[in-house]
């Protein structure tokens, strides 16, 4: 009896061999930490709720690193079939040309989901009126700050500053009572330049932001750009604002706020998450609201920043459909939700936020609720749509030197026109490289 | 003299030798090769797409003020890297060399840092150096009321970047010149000793001549220890900031090759690095071979 019992457990083990072969899809992301092991258990889901699927989800670096392992990838003919890539790579990816345009091929019976997006990030995604991609993480910059200090200061904590007037009056407060050693922080990053351009309603790039046609003119000598750069260099020579001294140092400015060094703290809603487990340790109380943006100024919203996940192309059917079953399946509106509250990502659905609304997440979650209602108050123009440049990764360092140039002293005219003339040639070289 | 008669047949060392010409073909000289023939294209995407451009990418590199700041960033950053790992590995190496109680514990000290990835030296000299929760500010503003910023300022920031890739270094110059130190033939600082020789002279007129070979092979360890092996420190403490003061050759090299994806300008920094680290290394040999003393 027991070695009967043995050989049918033998059987059993050995029927799925026999079984028709898993459909098997890849998948590349840039999400490190914890959001691995979140990210993991979302797909073993998938694959639990899906027999004939079996996706293998793969940590490959920083987003640089992940694009750049895609491309090469591909050049050897084994391209992952789903990658994660950030958002101002979307014009870099549409030239490798390595990547379908997603929207083709989304099976009639799931087009639904397509029409579901929040409008601001259709807005970004859809370039030429297509999905070329999938959004996923989706965020912007909102301001933080730490209810404490403000109420030290003699700062109404329920009511943070919102234009860049109103940041320079509390941080005078905040010096004038020694209620913090500095004022406020950001990483010293060219997308919160991008995000204060945009809130102006002017554009980074000429031909509609690169979104009417290819770009060739990067707007930096610009009016915006001044009245970014000008209240930038006040706020540093006044020792309000504080930073690293490295760019892009997202780690740097989060050490700054959350050791109370510095009473606001400027940087994505990607963080709310964080922000309040890290209040709550350091016991202060956080507070959100919009970014600050130029006074005088209409609001005009921010731009999506975040990723998006792209289908390679060249596999067989049968992968390809099931890659887009899995990319809608792990967009959709409940895992939306799931995601949102895992990591304070967007939730990029209506119908998620409608789910949420029920739940009435964002009255018991109100550190979300001014992420959240930025973006949906963002208007729907080319400045907000956010710029498409093939080089933005170089035009980003040009724009982070010019400020440190600005900084040590250098004429802001000067900077800019000097900054202008470089993004433009890095442009020149770019499109002059795909062959435009 | 028969100097073939260890092998019966004449292929037999060859092919003993194939793997080590296998590996250096396949890691060494095609990877070298095709860094010289890709300088030569303008590269889009990781080589999805090249057109030759011939010397383009070299005059843009002879042409472009930010790269004639990556060339002078390089030389004086180098320049100061080996100075001071080679004097202060040199200072260290004779304290440690003193007959003291706890000399082995003091020498286990010093070799420390070497024995530290870069990548951690590098994340605690951030540490260190954050001009807001950094300890070096908070020492400062208690004592003295400064806070200086550290990586913002450009003279400070090479002066915290000389700092760290001195610090990993000085180890390993400590153990090549303790292990000096110590062959050092007794007899003749003995007669110095006698012949009344302050020590001061005994140091520079004896032990510093004696110690010339050892200097020359550390000024070339040292070298290219400088301009290859620093890359942690400036991706981890500045990106090449503020405003591209620290960006050094082998830091654009990464950052041109794979954050703007301009592959045809990267391998032509990285020929210039080449070509430079070869001509460098033949001229120390040839103004080492007059100086250096190897009699002992």
């Amino acid at each position: 009896m027991k070695r009967f019992i043995l050989v049918l457990g033998l059987a059993a083990l050995a029927v799925p061999a026999f079984a028709a072969k898993k459909v098997e899809i890849t998948f590349w992301h840039a999400f490190g930490g914890g959001r691995t092991a979140f990210i993991k258990r979302m797909v073993d889901d998938f694959n639990y709720t899906h027999p004939g699927i079996e996706v293998k989800v793969e940590y490959k670096g920083s987003y640089r690193d992940t694009l750049n392992a895609a491309i090469l990838a591909a050049r050897q003919g084994s391209a992952p079939h789903i990658v994660q890539i950030f958002e101002v790579g979307s014009q870099l990816a549409l030239d490798s040309g390595i990547f379908v345009p997603i929207e083709d091929y989304v099976p009639a019976d799931l087009k639904f989901q397509l029409a579901d997006y929040i409008k601001p990030v259709a807005n970004y995604y859809r370039i030429k009126g297509k999905f070329n991609s999938i959004p996923w993480n989706s965020s912007n910059p909102i301001l933080y700050y730490n209810k404490d200090i403000f109420k030290k200061a003699g700062l109404d904590p329920e009511n943070p500053p919102k234009t860049f007037g109103e940041v320079m009056k509390a941080c005078e407060k905040i010096e004038a009572t020694k209620a913090a050693p500095k004022c406020i922080t950001w990483p010293l990053h060219s997308w919160f330049v991008e995000q204060w351009i945009a809130e102006q309603g002017a554009l980074l790039a000429n031909h509609e932001n690169g979104r009417a046609a290819r770009a060739t003119d990067v707007y930096i000598d610009s009016e915006a750009m001044r009245r970014i750069v000008k209240w930038w260099k006040e706020m540093y020579d006044k020792g309000y604002y504080a930073y690293s001294g490295k760019p892009e140092d997202w780690d740097g400015a989060n050490q700054i706020f959350v050791s109370q060094q510095a009473a606001m703290l400027i940087t994505s809603t990607s963080d709310v998450t964080f922000h309040q487990n890290a209040a709550f340790e350091n016991g202060y109380h956080l507070g959100t609201g919009f970014l600050p943006i130029p006074d005088g100024v209409e609001r005009n919203g921010t731009v999506v920043g975040g990723a998006s996940l792209w289908l390679t192309k060249g596999h067989p059917d049968a992968e390809m459909k099931a890659a887009l079953t899995f990319l809608l399946w792990f967009t959709n509106t409940e895992n939306m939700v799931r995601w949102h509250k895992g990591t304070g990502y967007f939730p990029v659905l209506n119908t998620s936020v409608k789910v949420l609304d029920w739940e009435h997440w964002f009255t018991r979650n109100p550190a979300y609720k001014a992420a959240f209602d930025q973006l949906l108050q963002s208007k729907a123009n080319r400045a907000t749509q956010g710029a498409l440049l093939g080089p933005f990764p170089e035009i980003r360092t040009i724009i982070e030197n010019m400020i440190q140039a600005v900084f040590q002293g250098k004429p802001i005219d000067q900077a800019l026109k000097e900054a202008d003339a470089q993004a433009d040639k890095a442009l020149k070289d770019y499109n002059a490289s795909v062959g435009q | 003299m028969e100097t073939h008669a260890v092998y019966k047949h004449r292929w037999l060392p060859w092919i003993l030798l194939l793997p080590t010409f296998v590996i250096l073909l396949v890691f060494l000289y095609y990877p070298t090769l095709e860094t010289f023939r890709l300088s030569l294209y303008r590269v889009a995407f990781l080589g999805l797409r090249k057109t030759f451009v011939g010397l383009a990418n070299y005059r843009e590199l002879l042409t472009n003020p930010t790269y004639h700041q990556v060339f002078l960033n390089t030389a004086v950053f180098s320049a100061l890297v080996v100075f001071f790992s080679m004097a202060i590995g040199l200072f260290l190496s004779v304290l440690a060399n003193q007959k003291i109680g706890g000399r082995r514990f003091y020498r286990l000290l010093l070799i420390w840092p070497y024995a530290l990835s870069p990548a951690v030296a590098g994340a605690i000299f951030l540490f260190l150096f954050n001009p807001q929760a950094g300890i070096v500010n908070y020492f400062l503003q208690a004592f003295f009321k400064v806070q200086p910023d550290w990586l913002g300022q450009p003279t400070l920031a090479v002066g915290v970047l000389v700092a760290a890739a001195v610090w990993k270094n000085v180890g390993y110059n400590v153990v090549f010149y303790i292990a000096g130190l110590q062959n050092l033939p007794g007899d003749v600082l003995e007669a110095a000793l006698i012949d009344g020789a302050t020590p001061w002279q005994r140091f520079w007129k004896v032990t510093f001549p004696l110690l010339s070979p050892m200097t020359f092979f550390l000024f070339v360890m040292n070298t290219i220890y400088a301009f290859f092996d620093t890359f942690p420190f400036v991706d981890l403490l500045t990106q090449g900031g503020p405003n591209g003061a620290t960006n050094i050759l082998i830091f654009s090299i990464y950052r041109d090759g794979f954050r703007f994806l301009k592959t045809g300008v990267a391998a032509a920094e990285s020929v210039v690095l080449f070509v430079g680290v070869v001509l460098l290394t033949i001229l120390q040999f040839r103004l080492g071979e007059r100086r250096v003393h190897y009699g002992g």
